[in-house]
């Protein structure tokens, strides 16, 4: 037995042996090839290398919602206007506009060298078509509503389903043409241009591809900077390469961009470190050790996160107690302890860097602050609270999704608020995100934690969240002064006077703070690296976060 | 053992609609709804849910998701992947999961048997403690400490190998996830392996083929292991399923597009669709599997062949 067994000991080793170092060799011949082959190509080739922390969506303008999706769609397609550097609207397939002396219409002459990449010309019946699509209920699109905000006649009545997409306010006199019609001003239209919803699609193209648009690079058409050449739904990696068809395509430095879906942040680092990736975003626990990088890049986000108080909640229709809520948490140490990323903490609800008014200046630089940290007056407005309501302890729940820089947040907003106010009690409730939204909704819940991303860039699309029975008014705060300052900035007498208008959003900021309607707690921020190397790439707080079309990667 | 294999993949059938009528269920229970965004309205979240037939009730709703499933039409994902089939989705990811599991099977089969048969030929030697050493570091140590590993050290320090998933760079891309997922399997195979192996090199009947002259490889490989397999193929059957169908924490450090990810990201954005393919998919490999093992023992055991075409006729 001995004797065998050593034998066949040797011959079964030898033969796994064998096996292994076969995969072995095969594994390290690939390397040197491929090693071999890629770095020639590397140093002539410029292309940007993209982490992205959740995969694309949807592919499809009229129905992607998120900015991951919003930020591969406009690389690849353009609309009438884009967003500069400093984030204002400047003419992208327009060439020229033309608005009505009242400000009810708009005739948009197309630039006549633009083409899809399929060769076809980018039309004004692309965007009829596409706008129609938007409007239209069948479609499903969750930002349709954003066709009444932009005004268009009809929008509405499109929307409730009441009248034909044909209907809409929106047509093309003819190829080059488009006349759009409102049904009263918007100051921001040419701003809302360059969002993602109102960019075209061409109908020819769509009728042929049917329901598999946007699956593959074959049944995607591209009219910007770059066209996919390699993606799939929900793919970990997605390809574009520079679209040379594209009318700017001179401007355009670099080769290509090609994103890599990495939800590992440490990881993520790693390969950014490694020089394979020109840029990422850091997670909180990682802004601490790269902060002082020269390679560090601090972008502030639009987002506005606050706590919702249900007022219909016994308690919370008392001003004081909210008040005394909002004021009794030290917004600086949640952002500067524990989210790290560059977040700033919020003493309003319009963000700053959203808006610039018909002075030029930016929102909030001439608007006032409220509701800062200030644990004596919360304990003042508390103490009028109790006296007002006959009660001296309170007990409330804060819904919070489980992500873990909502959970951390919640639980600095306890401890605070608990230290600060005697006799307020708050318990988390942890949820995903989508029970949450719902809890809110339907109005079951005490206090949530919760954000407001904006869509374009005017101070409406914060200030008519808080309108009575408003379709996002969860707590159902309410005031009729604030409900008639923003309907007549959105189509009433103040919609006609820019000036008056934008102290109009200012007083109702005012109005809602000053009753803390709301509890605002933090403006996000994002903390990114970028490849000394690497430059001309824009980061929005609206619409659009990052803009490659001027990346020059040398 | 035709009609064996028949009664069984019957059953199988059965098991499979009973497990879709009791995730249908449990969905129906879940809170929430894939479409209760903070931008859709009430009237715009009803459109929506008739646009996907979910306001029907749940006979109905369950009746034609069967149907349609019998067609290979999975239905659409709502949130991860917008109006995207789901068939389309799995078609790109299940691959993907597939040969990453099937790779490190293979990889921690071939290295555990060689493990556990040394082991075993070397009872109570050096070589048997290092083995047994071995397998208790791969059983106990979880897959995604070798990854970070791994990945730290052949990735990032020597960067022999891609630390990052890209399909474009083939075999490769899979080489380092698969060893981090190997090191369980290779681990509970050894051990497994080593076990029966003493078990049977102990035997009477290893005494009597060996008197009758039969020696080396032959002995060990068509005597002592096949007798030792019975047991190992038992345990790596559902080894075999749960890693084909995809880690979820080895996929998400190397961002592998397998549907590990794709199921934690369903069911936290109430994905209904998505969630019942991957679970039904999951269920029929696990099944599957089940059925292989059961006609495996039959073919390396006559006993058990024997008696099942006793039982079965």
């Amino acid at each position: 037995m001995k004797n065998l067994s050593k034998k066949s000991l040797w011959l079964s080793g030898a033969a796994s042996l064998l096996l292994l170092s076969a995969c072995d060799t095969e594994a390290t011949d690939e390397v040197d090839e491929s090693v071999e082959a890629e770095a020639p190509a590397e140093t002539d080739e410029q292309v940007l290398n993209v982490q992205l922390n959740v995969e694309v969506a949807s592919m499809d303008p009229q129905i992607a919602t998120d900015g991951t999706s919003f930020e591969v769609i406009a690389n690849t397609i353009e609309g009438l206007y884009q967003t500069d550097s400093d984030g204002q609207a400047v003419p992208a397939l327009v060439e020229s506009a033309e608005k009505g002396e009242d400000g009810l219409s708009y005739t948009f002459k197309l630039r006549e060298d633009a083409t899809w990449s399929n060769g076809e010309p980018v039309t004004a019946h692309d965007f009829v078509y596409a706008w129609r699509r938007l409007a239209d209920p069948d479609t499903g699109s969750e930002y349709s509503y954003i066709m009444g905000i932009a005004g268009l006649v009809n929008a509405n009545e499109v929307l409730a389903g009441e009248k034909a997409p044909e209907e809409l306010g929106v047509q093309a006199s003819d190829d080059y043409t488009l006349d759009v019609q409102l049904a009263n001003p918007v100051p921001y239209f040419e701003s809302l241009m360059s969002f993602i919803p109102f960019f075209p699609l061409n109908e020819d193209f769509m009728t042929e591809v049917g329901d598999s648009y946007g699956t593959s690079p074959e049944t995607l058409l591209a009219n910007g900077a770059y066209e996919v050449s390699s993606y799939e739904p929900a793919a970990t990696t997605i390809e574009l390469d520079k679209n040379e068809e594209y009318y700017d395509a001179d401007n355009v430095v670099l080769d290509g961009v090609d994103y890599q879906v990495i939800k590992d942040s440490q990881q993520a680092m790693l390969s950014y470190q490694n020089g394979d990736l020109d840029l990422v975003t850091l997670a909180g626990e990682q802004v601490d050790l790269f902060k002082d990088d020269p390679e560090f890049v601090n972008v502030q986000a639009g987002y506005l996160w606050y706590i919702s108080p249900n007022t219909l909640v016994e308690g919370l229709e008392n001003a004081n107690l909210r008040k005394a809520l909002a004021t009794s948490f030290d917004k600086q140490q949640i952002t500067d302890t524990i989210l790290k990323d560059g977040s700033v903490p919020a003493d309003y609800i319009i963000p700053d860097g959203l808006a610039v008014g018909p002075d030029g200046k930016d929102f909030r630089e001439t608007s006032d602050t409220y509701l800062e940290y200030d644990p004596e007056g919360a304990k003042e407005s508390l103490e009028a609270a109790k006296s007002e309501l006959g009660q001296d302890s309170f007990t409330f729940g804060l819904l919070v999704e489980d992500t873990e820089s909502a959970i951390n947040v919640a639980q600095v907003l306890k401890s605070q608020i608990e230290s600060n106010l005697d006799g307020v009690t708050i318990e988390i409730e942890q949820m995903p995100k989508k029970t949450r939204l719902e809890r809110m909704k339907q109005a079951d819940y005490d206090l949530g934690l919760t954000r407001w991303g904006p869509d374009y860039a005017d101070p409406m699309t914060y200030a008519d969240l808080w309108v009575t029975d408003g379709n996002n008014n969860d707590g159902a705060w309410s005031n009729a002064d604030y409900d008639e300052l923003v309907y007549s900035s959105i189509d009433g007498e103040l919609s006609l006077d820019d000036e008056a208008r934008w102290e109009a959003l200012k007083e109702a900021e005012s109005i809602l703070l000053n009753d803390a309607g709301v509890l605002p707690v933090y403006q996000k921020g994002n903390a990114v690296m970028v490849q000394d190397n690497v430059s001309g790439i824009d980061f929005h707080a609206v619409g659009l976060p990052r803009v490659y079309k001027f990346a020059v990667k040398e | 053992m035709k009609k064996y294999i028949l009664k069984r993949v019957g059953m199988s059938v059965v098991t499979l609609l009973v497990i879709v009528l009791v995730l249908f269920v449990l969905m129906q229970l879940l809170p929430g709804s894939p479409f209760n965004d903070e931008r859709l309205s009430i009237e715009q979240q009803q459109v929506l849910m008739s646009k996907y037939g979910l306001n029907d009730s749940a006979p109905v709703q369950f009746f034609r998701y069967v149907r349609n499933m019998l067609t290979g039409d999975f239905g659409k994902s709502y949130t991860i992947s917008k109006d995207t089939d789901v068939a389309l989705l799995l078609q790109n990811r299940l691959p993907t999961s597939l040969l990453l599991g099937g790779l490190s099977i293979l990889l921690g089969s071939v290295a555990g048997l060689f493990l556990g048969v040394a082991a075993a030929l070397k009872h109570n030697s050096l070589l048997d403690s290092a083995a047994t050493f071995f397998s208790v570091i791969g059983v106990s140590i979880p897959s995604y400490v070798f990854a970070l590993g791994l990945s730290y050290f052949f990735g990032f320090q020597l960067s022999w190998l891609p630390m990052l998933y890209n399909a474009d760079d083939g075999l490769r891309a899979f080489a380092l996830p698969a060893v981090a997922l190997s090191m369980t399997v290779m681990a509970t195979v050894a051990r497994f392996t080593r076990t029966e192996m003493i078990e049977v090199l102990n035997s009477d009947y290893m005494q009597l083929v060996e008197s009758k002259g039969v020696s080396g490889v032959h002995l060990i490989f068509k005597h002592a292991l096949r007798n030792a397999s019975i047991s190992i193929i038992t345990i790596l059957g559902p080894l075999v399923v749960s890693l084909m169908t995809g880690s979820l924490v080895v996929e998400k450090i190397f961002s592998i597009p397998g549907i590990g990810q794709l199921m934690v990201q369903a069911i936290q954005s109430n994905d209904y669709n998505v969630i019942l393919a991957l679970a039904f998919v999951y269920s029929a490999l696990y099944i599957f599997v089940m059925l292989a093992v059961d006609i495996l023992y039959g073919v390396l055991d006559p006993r058990i062949r024997l008696a099942k075409e006793d039982a079965h006729g």
